[in-house]
This record gives structure tokens, C-alpha cells and sequence, in this order.
């Protein structure tokens, strides 16, 4: 069963590979040239008008956290979907029974404006 | 070959976790966790839970660490200096030895000998349909449930990020 | 091809749980008390899938699935609590968040 992740190996080693030989090959071959200029965030562009790191708006946040819960019902749907045939209306009535609980949480968020950009 | 790959999973996994836990930024331990869990991913690959292998890598390392960086990012923490000075690290250590240990002796002290060796799986074993066979036919009330506990769970964090105070 | 003995899984396991216990009681950072909680699921799912291979049964395996789904849910609920706190005390530091000390 283990020789089925060998696929996963090799794409886990050129993966890595190219992400060092990336870095190593910049840094083996690229031009070193440190003057003031080099080192703004825009070359040449306009000069950067406030802290890159500053906190953003939390409204990333609920995006995120809604997708968390819907991801987890996504998780839930692939195997469902794997033995729906051998399920059959059993299935079909306990996915739906599941799945309407979750839209009755989407149309709350919905109503409440969590969705809404401000 | 099986006992290579556990140590080697298994050294990346105990050394990612002692990092997290020493390491000041928030950010580091994060990335040490995921570390931690693509290695626990690679056990449970070892031990032919596949479909827990994959969730392990798309759920706990891809969303919700990616919603833990997330946080970090939006609260965009400065630690403040000296929150672990090296006595404290030496602290760390010997608590982990002392805790480890009683977890240890536990593990070794029970004797496993009717099944301390895994015996061969059926073809099913650990794959999504077999997974699925169990959770849809045997498990349908924890099931249902969980899509309760995911409702609950929006409508707490639409209550707690949307409360103007 | 050997195979890996149970006891090694328990005992890599045991270890995790420790890191993730000593974490939670070490650090002042509500994010990395967080993370180390996370840590401690995983080890104990790593047991629950290891007695699930080694006892031939794959009910181990829907409870991990339940513990995915409890992660992920608490991961929200968590977090959104971390942000709700910081919101009103600009702190992370479980130290500071007394307010309920008597």
C-alpha cells in the first residue's frame, strides 16, 4: 500500500528542490548591487506611505471562518459522494438533513450581514 | 523500511513540536505546527489511513493553520522582549521530560502482545469508501451532530466578530 | 519489511501530548497556547488511528474524522474569541486577561 505514495515523494522532492535551487541559484548567480534605491519596496515607483505590516480588516476574518465550516462540510460530501450509489435514498435523505442544517447557518450569516464589505 | 520512516517522521515531528513551543514569534510556531502536522500526516500514511492522511494535510496544515497565520497576521503581535528568557526554556525542558515521562511509562508499561504486531488490512482499510461505509451506515447520529456543532459554530463567530462594543 | 510496533506509536504519541501540555502551561501567548491544544489533538488522533490499524477496526478512524470536524469548529470559535479579547484589552497575554480573578 506504501508504493502508492511514492508519486507523493517525488512531488514532494521537486517541490522543495525547485523552492532551494531557486534561492541557491539567485543567490550563486544574480548581481549583488546594495545602494539606497535597491532597497525601497518600489524600485522605482512611489515611496510606500504607511507600515506593510499594519493590521488589516477583520472582515478577512469572517470570510476565513466561514470557510473553515464550509470546508468541513465539503470534507464531509466527498466521501458521501464515494458510496452514494451504495447508499441510495438512505443516503440521499441523511446528506440532505445534514446539508439543510449548515444552510439554515448560511442564510443566518446571510441575514445578519456577515458577508457584507464594508 | 516501515520502522526507518517512523523514526525519521517521528524525530521531525518531536523536534517541530519542541520548537513551537520555544520559539518567540508567533508566526515560527505556527509554521513549526504545520511541519509537525504534514509529519503526522506521513504516519498515518504509514499506518494505511489514507483518507485521514489527506485530511490531515488539507484540513489541519492547509485551513486551519492557514486560519491560525490568519489571526496572527490581523493581530500583528510585537512580542514583547524577554517573554522567554533561557532559564525559562530550561524549564520547558525539564517539564516536558517530567510529563513525557508518566506518558511513557504508561505507553510502555501496557503489554500489547496480541496485536503489538499489525497483521495485514483488508483492501478497504483506511480508504474513503471504507471510511465512508462506516461513518454513513454505523455513525449516523454523531454525524448529524457534527452539522449541529458546525451551525453552532458559525453563529458563535458571526456573534463574537460582528459584536460592535 | 519490518513493521512498527504499537508501543512506538503510543510512545511518540505520549511524547506529543507532553510537548502540547508543557506548551499550554509555559507560554503567555493565547496563540500559541491555542496552537499547542492543537497539538494535543493530533496526538491523541495519532493514537486513535494507530489502535485503529492495530486492532483491524476502523471506527478509529470516523472518531478522527469527529475530531477534524471539533478542531475545526473550535478553530472559529477559538479564534474569533482570541479576536474579540484583543479587541477590547489589546492583549494576547493570558496574564493580563484577569478580569475574572476575584
Amino acid at each position: 500500500m506504501l508504493n502508492q505514495y511514492i508519486p507523493v515523494l517525488f512531488m514532494i522532492v521537486a517541490a522543495a528542490g525547485t523552492a532551494t535551487g531557486m534561492i541557491i541559484l539567485t543567490t550563486l548567480l544574480g548581481p549583488k548591487k546594495e545602494f539606497s534605491d535597491k532597497m525601497e519596496p518600489f524600485e522605482c515607483g512611489v515611496s510606500p506611505v504607511s507600515d506593510p505590516a499594519s493590521r488589516f480588516s477583520l472582515s478577512f476574518y469572517v470570510i476565513a471562518m466561514l470557510f473553515i465550516v464550509f470546508d468541513i462540510e465539503a470534507v464531509f460530501l466527498f466521501p458521501w459522494a464515494v458510496i452514494y450509489t451504495k447508499l441510495g435514498v438512505f443516503g440521499l435523505v441523511e446528506m440532505m438533513v445534514f446539508v439543510l442544517v449548515l444552510v439554515v447557518g448560511l442564510a443566518y450569516v446571510w441575514k445578519k450581514g456577515a458577508l457584507e464589505w464594508e | 523500511m516501515q520502522l526507518l520512516i517512523f523514526y525519521v517522521f517521528g524525530f521531525i515531528a518531536i523536534f517541530a513540536a519542541v520548537s513551537m513551543i520555544v520559539v518567540k514569534q508567533p508566526v515560527m510556531s505556527a509554521l513549526f505546527l504545520i511541519v509537525n502536522m504534514l509529519c503526522l500526516a506521513g504516519l498515518y500514511a504509514l499506518l494505511d489511513a489514507h483518507l485521514i492522511a489527506a485530511l490531515q494535510v488539507i484540513v489541519y496544515a492547509g485551513a486551519i493553520m492557514v486560519l491560525v497565520l490568519f489571526v496572527i497576521m490581523l493581530l500583528n503581535l510585537r512580542e514583547k522582549k524577554g517573554l522567554i528568557t533561557r532559564h525559562k526554556v530550561a524549564m520547558q525542558g525539564i517539564g516536558v521530560v517530567i510529563v513525557a515521562f508518566v506518558f511513557v511509562l504508561i505507553a510502555a508499561s501496557m503489554d500489547f502482545v496480541s496485536f503489538s504486531q499489525a497483521g495485514a488490512v483488508s483492501a478497504e482499510f483506511g480508504t474513503v469508501a471504507g471510511v465512508a461505509k462506516t461513518l454513513f451506515t454505523d455513525f449516523i447520529l454523531p454525524f448529524e451532530i457534527a452539522s449541529v456543532l458546525l451551525l453552532v459554530a458559525i453563529i458563535g463567530a458571526v456573534i463574537l466578530s460582528k459584536s460592535r462594543t | 519489511m519490518e513493521t512498527v510496533p504499537l508501543n512506538f506509536y503510543l510512545i511518540l504519541s505520549g511524547v506529543l501530548f507532553a510537548i502540547g501540555v508543557v506548551g499550554v502551561v509555559s507560554r503567555r501567548n493565547v496563540i500559541v497556547i491555542y496552537m499547542s491544544i492543537e497539538l494535543m489533538f493530533n496526538a491523541v488522533n495519532l493514537t486513535l488511528v494507530a489502535f485503529s490499524r492495530f486492532l483491524n477496526d476502523m471506527t478509529g478512524h470516523v472518531f478522527v474524522f469527529m475530531v477534524i470536524a471539533v478542531a475545526a469548529a473550535e478553530a472559529a470559535v477559538g479564534l474569533a474569541i482570541i479576536i474579540a479579547v484583543f479587541r477590547n484589552k489589546v492583549t494576547v497575554d493570558v496574564d493580563e486577561v484577569n478580569i475574572l480573578k476575584g
